[in-house]
């Protein structure tokens, strides 16, 4: 502002920079419920435990930071199963970690939306579910992120 | 007076140009289509340009061009409060006035050779008197909202007001005194040469002066939406809100209809069989240069950020101010050698 005839120019170059792309777009947004990114391999999305493999040490439970993992009991089963509570669940992977057996895996979903608090309490027998993306029960179309030199980040069908 | 009488006598009198121009075309009806899809094109743009999509779920197949209609039905039936600290009879006619005095230029617009509402040989200055009122009763809108951030927009209205009124005014009778007519008509036929290259200071500083007038980015610092809310509609809800928002879409689209009058040649060149068919429809290629230098307006909004008001202010009367005198001189310079 304190120089206008200089700045002239670079407020020129702005606005030259604007159209260059209202002309040649460059979009990184994909239209979200009908084609899905999918997350790349190590994705910390939601978790999955496998009760079979489990030997109910409770290690998850103990190393958990956010006090989220927990063991349930059951008057037959006095050692537990772990459930988590995704209101508190950061999603830091320690337990996944921690576990001896591989009995919690990470999945890459992470699009889930819950319709009250108390369904984020998740229990074992629902935690030993695959957690389902609903974009991808939708039939949303599966894309991929690709680096490319030119123009960034492309998406390409997986 | 039969039936046939009565229809032929309502057909002449909306096809005169004193109804025809107001209400249909350039007024009231074009530039309520004209409202819907240039807010829906600003917001496109801005998507294109920040790598997003932009409103699309509304008429998919067109991109979301009826986003804004959607919008507008559901300010009608939102429910209008009107608080109770407010001072309620200038709270509620405030908007109203506010309005009238933004639809108030298209009397003067002429649309097409030969076809203006209003024949007036200060049809120039009297658009952009009635232009220029607008912000008056923006003023009344906050004050009678009780508000502080509603006096506070209305406040900093006053001082933009005075700010880019003197440049659009200066830089608009430079373009009179080198035409040395203040009718739009005949300011049309004098240009053999678009009066952007006859005089470019002139149309420089009247379009700054014009993007300052109608608050789009970068000086939409009445509105002011990251620190006081919408300003002086703050209190403001249901259609009247939608009044609000569009007011500085409509004072952009009269003030973009006269730079096109004034600086883009208007109509020339006049495409005749439409001329022909009806003289009102001769001003296509007018209502088309206004709308592109709409959409080059709204589409700076993804260039700039926002000006703080004194920021404003200073580029107003440090820089706009005396480019608009010296456009005044080139003009009086180009009178004198006679190039117009």
């Amino acid at each position: 502002m304190s120089k206008p005839v200089s700045s002239f120019k670079l407020h020129l170059r702005a606005v030259a920079t604007g159209l260059k792309y209202l002309l040649f777009p460059n979009r990184i947004t994909v239209y979200y419920p009908e084609e899905y990114v999918e997350p790349p391999e190590g994705y910390r999305g939601l978790i999955r435990y496998y009760p079979e493999r489990c030997i109910q040490c409770g290690l998850c439970a103990m190393i958990c930071p956010a006090s989220a993992m927990k063991m349930y009991r059951t008057k037959t089963d006095r050692k537990g199963r772990p459930g988590v509570n995704y209101q508190r669940c950061i999603f830091c992977g320690f337990c996944v970690d921690i576990c001896p057996q591989n009995a919690l895996e990470m999945t890459k979903v992470h699009d889930v939306a819950y319709e009250s608090l108390n369904e984020l309490v998740v229990p074992p027998e629902r935690f030993s579910q695959e957690p389902v993306s609903p974009a991808v029960a939708g039939g949303a179309r599966r894309l991929k992120t690709v680096f490319d030199e030119e123009r960034g980040l492309r998406h390409e069908l997986a | 007076m039969s039936w046939g009488d009565a229809l032929s006598w309502l057909l002449r009198l909306l096809l005169s140009p004193q109804v025809f121009a107001p209400l249909i075309f350039p007024g009231l009806l074009t530039a309520l289509v004209v409202l819907l899809t240039v807010i829906w094109a600003e917001r496109k743009i801005a998507a294109r340009v920040q790598m997003r999509v932009g409103p699309l779920y509304v008429t998919r197949r067109l991109g979301g061009v009826l986003q804004m209609l959607a919008d507008g039905t559901r300010y009608m039936f939102q429910e209008f409060i009107i608080p109770a600290t407010a001072d309620r009879l200038p709270f509620l006619f405030a908007p109203v006035l506010a309005l009238t005095l933004a639809i108030v230029p298209f009397a003067f617009i002429p649309a097409a050779p030969g076809f203006s509402p209003i024949k007036s040989p200060y049809s120039l200055p009297a658009a952009l008197a009635a232009i220029s009122a607008v912000p008056l009763s923006v003023l009344l809108m906050g004050w009678s909202s009780n508000n502080k951030f509603a006096i506070q927009g209305a406040v900093r209205e006053a001082f933009m007001g005075l700010a880019y009124e003197a440049v659009v005014f200066i830089s608009a009778l430079s373009m009179g005194v080198l035409y040395g007519t203040l009718d739009l008509e005949e300011a049309v036929s004098r240009q053999w040469l678009p009066g952007l290259l006859l005089n470019p200071v002139a149309a420089f500083a009247f379009f700054v002066g014009m993007v300052m007038s109608a608050g789009k980015l970068p000086f939409d610092i009445v509105e002011g939406e990251q620190e006081i809310v919408a300003g002086p509609y703050v209190e403001y809800s249901g259609i009247i809100f939608g009044i609000g928002m569009g007011l500085a879409y409509l004072k952009l689209y009269s003030l973009s209809l006269i730079y096109t009058l004034l600086f883009l040649s208007g109509w020339e060149p006049v495409v005749a069989p439409l001329y022909s068919l009806y003289p009102g429809l001769g001003g296509v290629l007018l209502f088309a240069k206004a709308y592109l230098l709409m959409l080059f307006i709204v589409f700076l909004r993804s260039v700039y950020g926002r000006y703080r008001l004194d920021q404003a202010l200073r580029a107003g009367w440090r820089i706009y101010l005396p480019l608009s005198l010296i456009s005044l001189l080139i003009s009086i310079l180009l009178r004198v050698v006679g190039v117009v």
